[in-house]
Order: C-alpha cells, then sequence, then structure tokens
C-alpha cells in the first residue's frame, strides 16, 4: 500500500479547488491539494457573486451568453453548492446570509453599491437603499479607507474617527480579537451618543470571531453594525479562504502549501502524476484523477505572452478570444475586456475539450468564456463549476 | 528572488506573524519588495526594522507571485549586520553553537548560572529574554555516541543538529533506533551548527564557514552511499535552501538532492516496500504545531502522514499559526513581547482543540509552546516510536 497515492489530486487552493476537495474528501476520497500560493479569495470582499445580470441570479445565468460555463451545470447544482457552502460556513462559525434567487446589496468604501447574492453575516445589515442613516466610524491612520467618498455619495452620513493605538488593517484587527481591546472600545463607541439608524465600519472587525464581534457590538449599542469591505488586505476575504480551508480539512483532506505544480507524468490518455517543484529534489503525487483549478491570470492558472495565452501544467488548449488588439478596452475601467473570455473550455463533464485526457476536470476561474467581472459571478460560478468537476470526478473513478 | 514580479496584493502581509503583534515592523510586503527598490549599494544601510523580522517564510509560503520576501529581508539583514556593530545577544546567538559546546561540557554550572536570579539579569542585560526557561546542557551530547552500524542496505547519515545534540540527547537515540528498527544503517557524521542562527543573526561569514565545514563531511557520506537525514525542520530548510541560496556552497546542489527529512524517509521506505511498520495503538489526542520551517521545506507533513497511520491516535494539524520564538528570535529581549504575543496566539489556537500534548518538529518550537502552555511537547518520533514499542535500551556500552 502507498501512503503517497490519492484518489484525486486537486491543483490550486482558490474557492474552486476546496469546494471540490471539500465534497470529494466529505465522500470517502482520499484527496490532496497542492498550490502554490494563497488564492484571489484573499483579495476578495469574501461576499459570494453567483450573477449581477439580474437582480434574481438564477435569472440573471439564463440571460448569460450560450458559452458561459454556468450553463453546464444544472439548476439544481447550483442550488446545492450554494447550500452546501452555507452550511459548511456556518460549521465554521462564518455564517453566510442571502439566497440564490435574490440579490443584495453591500455598501462599498466609495459610497456606491456592489450586487452579491451571499454575504458575511458582518455586512448583512448593510442598507439596501438610501434610506437609512449611517454613522461611518473609521480608525486613525487606517490607509485607503475615506468616510468622506461615502459621505459624498449619501445623505444623512455622518462620521468619528477611534484611535486603535495601530494603524493597519491586520494590526487593528488583531486588536478586536482581544477582549480588553473590544470592551474599552464599546465603552468609548456608546460614549458617542450616535443618533443615526446603522452603524458602520471598515471590515477590520477581527479575523477569527468578526460574526460574534460585530454581534456582540450591535447587542451593546443597540444598532444595526455592518462591514464596509475594504481593498486588500481584506479581511473578509481572508475569513472566507481560512474557513474554507478548515472546513477542507475537517473533511479529511491533505494540503501542499508551496508545491507549484511544474509538470506531469502520463500514460496513453491518463494521467499519471504531477510534478511538482520542491527543494532538491522534484516531488511526484499519483492519483487516479486531477482537478485543474489554478485559477485565472491573477490566480496564475493562465499565463499571457505578448500573442499567447498558455496553461503550463497540462499544456491545455487555450481559447484566446482573438488578436491581441482585441484583449483590453480602451477604458481601463471597463468591464469589457475581451481577454475576460480566455480560458479552458470544457465539455459537459468540465474535461478539457479538444483533449485525450480522461482523468482531467476543470473548474472556477481558469474555465473559458466567464467574463467574471461583467457578468459578476466569481465565486458563485467556482462553486458551482467545483461541484459539477467533483461529481465528474467521482463517476469516473468509480 | 525577484522584487519586481510583486504585483501588491498583500497577501504577504496577511500572513506575518509579527506585523500582527509589532507596529514597529512594516511587514513583509514594504520591508521586502516595495524597499528593496530603494536599497542601494552606495548608501550604508539604515533599514534597522528588517532585524525584526522572525524569518518564519510565511510570507513566502503565501504569496502567489514567487516574490520570497523573507529572502530580500533575509539578505538586507546580513547586509545590516555587516554595517552595523549588533548587539552582545546578536553575537552570543550568531555564535550559539559554541556557546553550547561550552554549555555541555560544564553542563551542571551552566545550567545553574542559567535558573538563578543572578544568571537572568546578566541574561537581561546582554539583551537575552527569559520569560521561559533556557533549555538545560545535557553532558552527554549524542556527538559523544558511538557510531551504530548493523550490515544492511539503506544506510543514513544522520544530521541531528545542536538542539538534539546539546539539550535532547535522548531524542537523537530514540531516532538512531527507531531507524535501526527499520533496517537502515546509522551514522553521526561530523557536524556543526547548520549556520541558521549565525544567518538569523546577520553574521554571514560564520554561518558560510559552519556551512563548508558541513558540506565537506555530509558531502563524503554521500560518495559513499549514505543519504543525509534530518529531524529539526530548521536545520533541514538551511541544509537545502540556504546553502545553495544565500550561502552560495559550491557543493551544495548535492546536499539538497541527497537530503531528506527523517518522516519523509520513513514514509519513502514504508512505499517502496521496504518495511511494514506495524503500529500499536496509542489512544491520545495531539495537537500538530507545524513548525513555519517545515512548511517552507515544501515537503508536505511527512509526520502527519506517519501518525495518521497509527490507530486510536487523534492529531490536529495546526499550520495558520507561528510559535514566535523563531530559534534565538524570540530569546532576545527586544523581541520578546512579539515572540510572547505570536506564541500565545499559537497556544489559544493549540488548547481550542482540547488535547493533551503538543506534537512539533522543532525543538524550539516545543520549548516555547511548552513553556507558555503549560502543555507536555512531543517529538514527532517520540510518538512514532511510541506506537512500535521503541524504548531507549537501559545499557548502553559507551
Ligand atoms: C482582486 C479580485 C477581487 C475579487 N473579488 C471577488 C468578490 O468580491 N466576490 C466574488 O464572488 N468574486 C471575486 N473575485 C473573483 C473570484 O475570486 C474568482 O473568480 C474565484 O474565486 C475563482 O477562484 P479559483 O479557485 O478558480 O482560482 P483562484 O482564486 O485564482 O486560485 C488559484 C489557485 O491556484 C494556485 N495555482 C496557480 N498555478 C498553480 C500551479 N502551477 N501549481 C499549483 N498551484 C497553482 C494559486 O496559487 C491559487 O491558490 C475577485 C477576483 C479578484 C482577482
Ligand atoms: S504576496 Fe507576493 S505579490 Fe503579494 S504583495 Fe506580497 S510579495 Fe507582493
Ligand atoms: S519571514 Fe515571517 S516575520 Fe519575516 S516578513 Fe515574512 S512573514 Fe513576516
Amino acid at each position: 500500500m502507498s501512503v503517497t497515492e490519492y484518489d484525486v489530486i486537486i491543483i490550486g487552493a482558490g474557492v474552486a479547488g476546496l469546494t471540490a476537495g471539500a465534497f470529494l474528501a466529505g465522500r470517502g476520497f482520499k484527496v490532496a491539494l497542492v498550490t502554490s500560493g494563497e488564492p484571489t479569495a484573499c483579495l476578495s470582499t469574501g461576499c459570494i457573486d453567483v450573477c449581477s445580470r439580474d437582480h434574481n441570479p438564477l435569472l440573471g445565468i439564463k440571460e448569460l451568453p450560450p458559452a458561459h460555463p454556468f450553463h453546464l451545470v444544472p439548476e439544481q447544482t447550483i442550488r446545492e453548492s450554494l447550500n452546501n457552502f452555507q452550511a459548511a460556513m456556518m460549521d465554521m462559525g462564518i455564517p453566510y446570509a442571502g439566497a440564490l434567487t435574490e440579490n443584495r446589496f453591500v455598501l462599498s468604501a466609495l459610497g456606491t453599491f456592489k450586487t452579491s447574492c451571499l454575504v458575511p453575516s458582518t455586512m448583512k445589515a448593510a442598507p439596501q437603499d438610501t434610506k437609512d442613516s449611517i454613522h461611518i466610524i473609521s480608525f486613525r491612520g487606517l490607509k485607503d479607507f475615506y468616510p468622506s467618498y461615502i459621505i459624498s455619495r449619501r445623505k444623512n452620513t455622518k462620521f468619528s474617527v477611534y484611535d486603535a493605538g495601530v494603524s493597519s488593517t491586520m494590526g487593528i484587527a488583531s486588536h478586536f480579537e482581544e477582549k480588553e481591546f473590544l470592551e474599552s472600545f464599546i465603552v468609548w463607541l456608546k460614549g458617542q451618543n450616535i443618533d443615526e439608524d446603522k452603524i458602520a465600519f471598515p471590515a477590520v472587525l477581527g479575523l477569527e470571531s468578526a460574526a460574534e464581534i460585530v454581534k456582540t457590538i450591535a447587542t451593546r449599542v443597540g444598532k444595526p453594525v455592518f462591514e464596509i469591505p475594504t481593498i486588500p488586505p481584506s479581511m473578509p476575504g481572508r475569513r472566507l479562504f481560512n474557513a474554507l480551508k478548515d472546513y477542507f480539512r475537517k473533511k479529511g483532506g491533505t494540503i501542499y502549501w508551496a508545491w507549484p505544480v511544474v509538470g506531469i507524468e502520463k500514460a496513453g490518455r491518463l494521467i499519471e502524476a504531477v510534478v511538482t517543484q520542491s527543494e532538491g529534489r522534484p516531488n511526484s503525487l499519483n492519483a487516479r484523477a486531477f482537478i485543474l483549478a489554478t485559477g485565472s491570470f491573477v490566480g496564475g492558472g493562465l499565463v499571457a505572452g505578448r500573442e499567447t495565452i498558455t496553461e503550463n501544467i497540462f499544456n491545455l488548449p487555450v481559447h484566446v478570444p482573438g488578436p491581441r488588439e482585441t484583449w483590453f478596452d480602451n477604458d481601463y475601467f471597463s468591464f469589457n475586456h475581451g481577454i475576460g473570455k480566455a480560458g479552458i473550455m470544457v465539455d459537459s463533464s468540465l474535461r478539457p475539450a479538444g483533449t485525450p485526457w480522461e482523468n482531467i476536470f476543470v473548474c472556477g476561474g481558469i474555465l473559458a468564456d466567464t467574463e467574471i467581472l461583467k457578468n459578476g459571478c466569481g465565486h458563485g460560478l467556482a462553486m458551482a463549476t467545483a461541484h459539477v468537476a467533483a461529481k465528474s470526478c467521482m463517476e469516473y473513478i468509480r | 528572488m525577484n522584487f519586481e514580479h510583486c504585483i501588491r496584493c498583500t497577501i504577504c502581509v496577511e500572513n506575518c506573524p509579527v506585523l500582527r503583534v509589532n507596529p514597529d515592523f512594516p511587514g513583509p510586503k514594504q520591508a521586502g519588495p516595495d524597499a528593496q527598490r530603494f536599497r542601494s549599494d552606495r548608501e550604508k544601510a539604515e533599514d534597522k526594522w528588517v532585524l525584526l523580522c522572525s524569518q518564519c517564510k510565511r510570507c513566502e509560503m503565501a504569496c502567489p507571485c514567487g516574490v520570497e520576501p523573507a529572502q530580500i529581508i533575509l539578505r538586507a539583514q546580513q547586509r545590516y549586520g555587516l554595517e552595523h556593530p549588533l548587539s552582545p545577544a546578536h553575537l552570543l546567538f550568531a555564535n550559539n553553537y559554541y556557546l553550547s559546546t561550552l554549555g555541555s561540557l560544564t553542563a551542571p554550572l551552566a545550567n545553574r548560572i542559567a535558573a538563578t536570579k543572578v544568571g537572568k539579569k546578566i541574561f537581561s542585560a546582554m539583551g537575552i529574554a527569559t520569560y521561559i526557561p533556557f533549555p538545560k546542557f545535557r553532558f552527554r551530547t549524542l556527538r559523544q555516541e558511538k557510531k551504530t552500524r548493523s550490515r544492511r542496505s539503506r544506510k543514513v547519515a544522520f544530521f541531528y543538529g545542536c538542539f538534539i545534540n546539546f539539550y535532547r540527547p535522548d531524542i537523537g537515540r530514540k531516532i538512531i533506533q527507531l531507524l535501526k528498527s527499520f533496517k537502515v544503517d546509522v551514522v553521526l557524521p561530523p557536524q556543526w551548527c547548520c549556520g541558521l542562527p549565525a544567518l538569523g543573526n546577520g553574521n554571514l561569514a560564520l554561518a558560510r564557514s559552519f556551512a563548508l565545514k558541513n558540506t565537506a563531511s555530509l558531502s563524503n557520506y554521500i560518495d559513499a552511499g549514505y543519504d543525509i537525514l534530518y529531524s529539526c525542520t530548521s536545520c533541514g530548510l538551511c541544509l537545502l535552501h540556504d546553502y545553495q541560496g544565500i550561502l552560495e556552497i559550491p557543493q551544495a546542489k548535492k546536499i539538497t538532492e541527497n537530503t531528506y527529512d527523517l518522516h519523509e524517509y520513513i514514509l519513502r521506505l514504508v512505499d517502496d516496500n521496504y518495511i511494514k511498520p506495524q503500529f500499536q495503538e496509542v489512544p491520545r489526542k495531539l495537537a500538530y504545531h507545524i513548525p513555519c520551517h517545515l512548511r517552507a521545506l515544501g515537503i508536505g507533513y511527512p509526520a502527519a502522514k506517519l501518525m495518521s497511520l497509527i490507530p486510536g491516535l487523534t492529531c490536529e494539524i495546526l499550520d495558520d499559526t507561528c510559535c514566535g520564538l523563531s530559534g534565538s528570535y524570540g530569546f532576545k529581549k527586544s523581541n520578546e513581547s512579539t515572540a510572547i504575543q505570536i506564541g500565545n496566539r499559537a497556544v489559544a489556537v493549540i488548547k481550542k482543540t482540547g488535547a493533551g500534548a503538543i506534537v512539533a518538529d522543532c525543538g524550539s518550537c516545543r520549548m516555547q509552546l511548552g513553556g507558555l502552555s503549560g502543555l507536555a511537547t512531543l517529538d514527532p518520533a517520540e510518538v512514532i516510536s511510541e506506537a512500535l514499542g521503541i524504548t531507549l535500551e537501559k545499557k548502553r556500552k559507551s
């Protein structure tokens, strides 16, 4: 018996990889996950975007262009994936609010609304319209969070500043985990005699226990309290990543950190092992099936050259939207960059199209035609396709 | 190491245990790739804060772009050490090996001094923290042990490292017995401190001289068909990573290619069907604190894999926390408060598991966590020996 052989190896520790991993490990498969670094979930707001094209994400999905990979996921599986996610996060102590049939709004640091489907409980009380009056608490020296942006866009909004003794996002969040700090903060907050309906904070209210901390503050001051997502370092993103990772481990999965996959071993139509770079000698890990969840460009799954886009582990054919001129829109902030369509084309079982491989399944941001930015379908699509990939994997192994 | 690959995602920042508790440290992104832009060979180094980095390498493990902030900082630390007179504590800990040799030759006396008030005052005046007891020197070091050979096919040369040698030779003896029980020949090659303490205290020249001596010695054994084993994960990281990297040792590649973690090696023996260990039941619940440097080695967690084969044993893997001591880092007065705060966080996570004892591969992690938590600590080799019914032979011919 080999102790280093697995049923399934997943490449990439993003929302897609960790979701597929927990699904399979929870059903008794021996699963290992290898990753070169931490995923884009850490940079995200922690909110689960499913599809922002319609107020009802399910209807929005129906409107997506025919090539969109969401069409490969049965509606039943989309529901199942979000339900599993909500149950898992409840279990890990970071409950998520929301339902698949209705998008919600999250107040952004610019004072605009971000549309998302499931939101961390710490953002549940965010206003859904412009009526509520809001009092923002900021922290002395905290960079990249300016209440005046929000005030310039919203009436009935005021702010105060608290001196936490430190000014970095991590430092403040860390302090909130200490009982004494939280206590003296609450005493200060009560002393502010806030009149507004709701109290808002940049998302620095703790790391592991944010849900509890928000609840405590709300109860003690007797007003709804919510977090406003910040740019990275993003605490809600980190909480999401930590919870997914711990959940995967709890289900029995193994993680190999800092193992960039650099090659493969193959035989006929099968991949037998992935080779990873570690100090001194390459390590190879065997498995019966593989799930590729290395994300798009930021995650590292796709690499753009001058004229070509490649996937460097299995060398899968990459769908390139057109010549380089079409990759980028002139407006930097546009949602319409052509390169958003680049990725791996797959068949209905999420095997890479046009390749001989029988035991590779692809999911998450690396898929072609997602246009994640334009369609507002980041983590939600990753979870849904991860479920399809995991199920195909199970079917194949059986 | 390439600071220009940094995309400023701040994922490293979120992973830095020092930044979390010490606002004076700007964190891996700023101290690493950001500051690197402004470092010039023509100006004296003024970035004293680089010394606040404990070299846990967690930033490197997390970076999705392969930037290696810890490497950049390590080089800045060496440069700072070269250009500025360092504190007595830095000098002392760089020379820890010589200090320890002296300590073990005069063990009873040295231990008594270290335990007295006067001794503690002297330590404190030199900038050495005394919040956890200084490790006790042992009279009979492992070095004085006779070579143990049996005529079998697998041969290993054991790099036991300073901690086992000077403080816990009994663990070293257990490891030797464990390997003998697996029909592996063990020799103890001539060896010196791996060099990591010297490197961590800004003394590149001393680190290099240790490394050269070790490389010459180990290289002879490799030529004679031995594999090199280490059990201290920090020694391992230094041998495999720093000899090739910052220390630029000519034969380092050979060392790297032939050196294995003890448990990694045992797993290979299992996989090769060379051994079939019959583990007895160990009905215990343990918390496995993964040393940062085991993570950084990029070999997965081989001891966890082995321990998972032991019936009755539950072993919870905890790899999100650093113990805070980082070798000699926390023993410096200037880092005391940082080390305690980081350590207490790790202890809180351990206590949450309800485990009866802590396992960790690294002696200094065990010292710190045992000291702060009051829980018993074990080397994984001790747990595996227990499961195989291996105890130290009482009568040893010396
Ligand atoms: C800045 C930013 C903000 C975002 N905000 C949101 C948001 O608020 N809400 C939302 O729903 N979506 C958001 N998204 C989109 C969302 O993060 C992704 O679409 C989704 O999570 C896809 O995840 P993934 O698992 O497919 O890949 P990724 O998250 O990209 O993860 C890829 C993983 O693969 C690993 N990897 C890559 N190459 C290799 C290799 N060779 N070997 C081993 N491992 C490798 C990486 O280290 C990483 O761990 C955001 C994206 C970005 C970039
Ligand atoms: S994690 Fe890497 S890329 Fe991101 S900021 Fe740190 S060094 Fe730069
Ligand atoms: S090595 Fe550790 S202490 Fe140093 S910057 Fe990186 S994460 Fe922080």
